[in-house]
Order: structure tokens, then sequence, then C-alpha cells
């Protein structure tokens, strides 16, 4: 699981984050990325939930935490039975600092500000999640049943970023 | 009304006798269809099946998914990845369903 061959030229202002340095990721660093950004989402999900009144926000949040959850909770099952530990890296750490920059903006908002301002983030963060997991993540992982698991996770991953697109529609967010 | 059954986690818990007498009566055996859901869709998205008869449904995805009546007047709760859930219906009709989960998801069963 240490074939360094991915790029993190993708890894985006989207997520907030500082620039990374184009640097290469093993498997493990993937999965530890993956698993992050995963966490991440749930984290803003339960800002949402403890913030929006809005049906549909909740909706989506409450969405978000039970399927990241069990996304994450497959890839603790697959590294407990690989018998691995995912390595923390910059994106990790990039994502990790991006989403503290944007928890804080978000928990400055309430009411339809906080609405929208979730909801273009959560489209924003699937539309970088989804093309970061296709475009490098993908090509670039050697184990398959991390592969597997990632491919999953992508067709779950682009549900969402159509729901979150459509609760942008919804609640009427200036672009 | 449709009799209900659910099934999770590999198990029987509870098998309705309403539906497999209706199927009795008419002198025919009643059967179990399968529903797959994958790739967030139901597949068979339209089914038709005879009074008394099973649908099974067994979730493929990663993300859990439910079977709900639109009128919620069943519900196979949450179905996990390689789980599956059933439901007898005994009466004939169209029952039209989606998931709680993901509305975009959504079914048809017609029973004769």
């Amino acid at each position: 699981m240490r074939h360094p061959i991915l790029s993190l030229a993708l890894v985006p202002m989207l997520f907030s984050a500082p620039a990374v340095a184009a640097d290469a990721m093993n498997d493990l660093q993937i999965a530890h990325a993956a698993y992050t950004a995963g966490d991440i989402d749930i984290r803003y999900a339960h800002l949402a939930l403890a913030l929006s009144d809005n049906a549909d926000v909740r909706d989506f949040a409450n969405t978000m935490v039970r399927d990241h959850a069990a996304v994450n909770d497959a890839a603790i099952a697959l590294v407990t039975e690989l018998k691995v530990t995912p390595e923390d890296n910059a994106l990790s750490q990039a994502l990790v600092k991006g989403a503290a920059d944007k928890r804080a903006e978000l928990m400055s908002l309430e009411g339809e500000a906080f609405d929208c301002a979730y909801a273009t983030n959560e489209l924003a963060y699937h539309q970088v999640v989804n093309k970061t997991i296709a475009e490098s993540f993908l090509p670039a992982v050697t184990v398959a049943p991390l592969k597997d698991l990632l491919e999953d996770a992508l067709a779950t991953f682009i549900q969402h970023e159509g729901h979150a697109e459509h609760m942008v529609a919804q609640l009427g967010c200036a672009s | 009304m449709s009799r209900i059954t659910r099934r999770q986690f590999g198990g029987v818990f509870a098998v309705g006798c309403a539906g497999l007498l209706s199927g009795v009566r008419e002198g025919r055996a009643a059967t179990t269809h399968q529903v797959e859901i994958k790739s967030f869709h139901f597949d068979p998205e339209r089914l038709v099946i005879k009074a008394g008869d099973t649908v099974e449904w067994i979730n493929h995805d990663i993300a859990p998914h439910t079977a709900t009546a639109d009128d919620k007047s069943w519900d196979t709760k949450t179905l996990r990845k390689n789980k599956s859930g059933s439901i007898t219906f005994a009466d004939t009709g169209t029952q039209t369903y989606y998931c709680r989960f993901h509305r975009k998801m959504v079914g048809e069963i017609i029973i004769e």
C-alpha cells in the first residue's frame, strides 16, 4: 500500500484550506484523507442540526451523518481486517485546518444566512471531494478492497452532491 | 391493508400469515419477489405481484436505505449494506414507496 503516485494538485481552495504542496500519497494516506473528509462533513452536519430550523437543511444534515458514518464505519472495518493503520498526511491536515476555519465562519451565522452558507459549502465540498476521489484517489489506489470502498463512497457522495445542489436551489441562495 | 413483516440481519423476525392464506385461497403458493437496491435505485422500480406475495428488498449500497410506503402504512426500517427487509402484501392495489433517506429513490408495486 505504498505507491506514491498521487498529486495533490486537486486539493482546492474550496476546502478553505491553505495551499498544499504537490506531493504524492500512498494507499494509507489516501485512506486517512478519505476518512478525514467524511468525518469533517459529519461535523458540519452536526453543526447544521444544532443551528438550523429549516426542515430541508436538517433532513440533508441527517443524511450526511447517516451516510458518511456508514462509509467511515466500512473504512474502519477494512483497515482492521487488513491490519493496517492509515497515515496522517498533508492533505488530511489541510482538510482539518480548512474545516475549522469554515466551522468558525458558519458558527457566526444564523437563520437563512447560515442555511445558505451551509448548503453552498456542502455543494462545493462534495464537488471537490468527488473530483478528488474520481481523478486522484481511484487512479492511484493499489489495494482492491480500498478501491472498491472508494467507488462505493463516490457513488454515495455523487448523490449527496445532487441533493446539495437541489437544497441550494430550494433555499434560493445567491451564488 | 397489507400485512407487514420485516426481515433484517439475515433472520426472519416475523412472518404474516394473512398473505400466505390469501395465496392458498387462490390455490397457489405465495411467492417472494426480490428488489435489489443498488446505486441509489430500486431494481426493478415497478413490480407486479399477486396478493399474498412477499417483496424482499436487499440493499447493496454502502449507504443505508429504506423502502417506505408513501402513505406510511409499511416500512422496512433501516436496511444497511447487504441487509434485507420483507413486506407481505395481502390486498390488491397499487403501493408506491420511497427511501426515507434519499427521497429521489422511488418504486411501485402492483398487487393483482
